[in-house]
């Protein structure tokens, strides 16, 4: 069973609950062994069947940890608007599940395109860019109200990596971000390796500035009572592009991201990611130790009594 | 069309259109005018990830399909299916319903004649892994001597499914997925030209297939499409009079695939 040093849902009282992306690898490992940790968190689409072994599976998870649903498909932002179907599948897993929190992306890929026959609805399966407009905000706004009131919870919604950028833009990313919460009560999800990942791609495209300075700067911009998760995960250097691949340790530059993010926002629940090229779960849980051990030293206070002061970003 | 919607539709149609044609073509222009420069390189790294999911996805449904197939052709058909049938919801386990079809009406694979048919399969059988949750009810069995059987059915179990095909397509599944037959032996089947019917369920968490008789599968595509047991059973006798349900219920019992009687649910 668990460790004795981490229970569940009572984390100690300077460390936020950190949790780990649950996968395939890890379905009977993780149930076997119950390695202490505040919760999991899964890819709430992998779980829409209404029966059989995978929805089987996730009800033996729950049974022993708290589970962070964490959508990749409702397509916030779409301006075709929600689809009923997803909506309803998410619904009745929410209804079963019960889960600590509920989350999806500030992305569209929901769409409808001319055919053959006549206009026809596609899904392109990816976190796709909106662009920062005002337009664009009152879809995301309308879109994740309809998904709080049929679910009758505030969600959490997630920043991208983004490959391609609107030239569409009345606002930042983190005004947009911050008006959604604002106008919509939802929260905000903070993937600190996807603000590192942006930052190195316009680094890569000649912006000037350093990419930590940028991604401290986002971090800053953002209201720390709205962040209810922080996602940690590795990445890949291309060459001409990063890619938020979820396939390696966190770099060391997100581990001191992550840190001031921990500073400003709080005792934040945080996810390790990694979805490519699963890793045995021991590496998993070494990641998820070093947020517990790299949350509780930003957290700790110093002599004056505030949170330690945030390292320099060299 | 408002603007947001103009830029959706110029991102997806690059992404979803089938590469070459005036299609994709149109929406690059359009979405060259509406992103910032550089924009080629993003725009592949979202393409190459459809395309990794599309045969990712394709491969977790249709294993047996990859198999017969090979490594490099079955990634060119997952992405020519991705371009021609693209997901329509945001869960890709949905995704790929069309390849049975797809297979029918390519050229191309005319020298793997059962194809369609080993695809149809795979997909029952990955339908049927999902499907809603049912467990057994032996206390309705006595329906069976007590009622006209013209007034209820069987319950079947989770995602059952019938394929009739002019080949062995029950073995060419069985054989890559469990090595039963050998692969040599439902080669040979396929050189005889063997027809085969697959029945598909779930025996409680376990997506099952195994080979029947045609007249089974008069019978049990006839109680899915909510026919009495009176009427399924004339169905089954109409292909082979011979067909004994006292003999077949036990055993059908037994596999988990009749779980037990209950009423109809529409008009037979």
């Amino acid at each position: 069973m668990k460790s004795a040093t981490v229970s569940h849902d009572a984390p100690s009282p300077r460390a936020p609950a950190v949790g780990i992306g649950w996968r395939h690898p890890h379905y009977a490992e993780l149930l076997e062994t119950q390695p202490a940790l505040d919760f999991i968190e899964v890819h709430s689409e992998n779980f829409f069947a209404p029966g059989g072994a995978a929805r089987a599976v996730l009800r033996e998870g729950r049974a022993s940890y708290p589970v962070s649903l964490h959508g990749v498909g409702l397509s916030l932002g779409s301006a075709s608007g929600i689809d009923e179907w997803h909506l309803d599948q998410l619904e009745r897993l929410v209804d079963e599940i019960d889960p600590v929190r509920i989350s999806d992306h500030a992305s569209f890929a929901r769409g409808v395109l001319p055919g053959a026959h006549g206009p026809a609805t596609v899904h392109a399966a990816d976190l796709l860019p909106v662009p920062f407009s005002r337009e664009a905000l009152d879809v995301m706004c309308a879109n994740v109200q309809r998904v709080q009131d049929r679910l009758r919870r505030p969600i959490a919604v997630e920043n991208l990596s983004a490959y391609l950028r609107w030239q569409d833009a009345d606002m930042s990313e983190t005004q947009f971000l911050t008006t959604l919460a604002q106008r919509t009560g939802c929260s905000l999800l903070v993937d600190v390796n996807n603000i590192y990942v942006n930052a190195l791609n316009a680094q890569l495209l000649g912006e000037p500035g350093a990419p930590l300075e940028a991604c401290r700067e986002w971090l800053d911009q953002i209201p720390g009572a709205a962040v209810a998760e922080i996602h940690l995960a590795g990445h890949i250097h291309c060459g001409d592009i990063v890619i938020d691949d979820h396939g390696s340790r966190v770099s060391e530059a997100v581990w001191t991201l992550y840190r001031h993010a921990i500073a400003r926002f709080g005792a934040v629940p945080t996810l390790i990611e990694w979805d490519t090229g699963v890793p045995p779960l021991s590496v998993l849980l070494d990641e998820a130790t070093r947020a517990r051990e790299g949350a509780t030293a930003a957290l700790r206070p110093t002599p004056s009594g505030a949170s330690a002061p945030v390292e320099a970003l060299a | 069309m408002n603007a947001l919607a103009q830029q959706q539709q110029a991102l997806l149609g690059t992404l979803l259109a089938l590469p070459g044609s005036a299609q994709a073509a149109d929406a690059v222009t359009a979405l060259r005018a509406l992103v910032h420069s550089p924009w080629a390189r993003g725009l592949a790294a979202y393409q190459a990830n459809g395309h990794e999911l599309a045969e990712r996805s394709l491969r977790a449904a249709y294993p047996v399909v990859a198999a017969l197939v090979g490594g490099d052709s079955f990634a060119t058909m997952a992405c020519e299916l991705w371009h021609r049938h693209p997901p329509v919801r945001g869960d890709l386990a949905c995704w790929g319903d069309a390849l049975p079809a797809f297979v029918d009406h390519n050229p191309q694979l005319a020298d793997v004649p059962y194809l369609a048919d080993v695809a149809r399969v795979e997909w029952a059988l990955h339908r049927a892994a999902g499907a809603p949750d049912a467990g057994a009810d032996p206390a309705s069995f006595p329906l069976l001597t007590q009622a006209d059987p013209a007034t209820f059915t069987l319950r079947l179990a989770p995602g059952t499914a019938v394929v009739t095909s002019d080949w062995p397509v029950a073995s060419l599944v069985t054989a890559h997925l469990y090595e039963d037959p050998s692969l040599a032996v439902a080669a040979g089947r396929v050189q005889a030209r063997a027809a085969e019917c697959a029945r598909v369920w779930r025996q409680g968490l376990r997506p099952r297939i195994a080979a029947c008789t045609r007249a089974e599968s008069a019978l049990l595509q006839a109680v899915v499409r909510g026919r009495s047991l009176l009427a399924s059973l004339n169905e089954a006798l109409a292909v082979d009079a011979g067909f004994d349900l006292g003999q077949w219920l036990p055993d059908a019992v037994t596999q988990g695939l009749v779980l037990g009687t209950g009423p109809l649910e529409s008009t037979p």
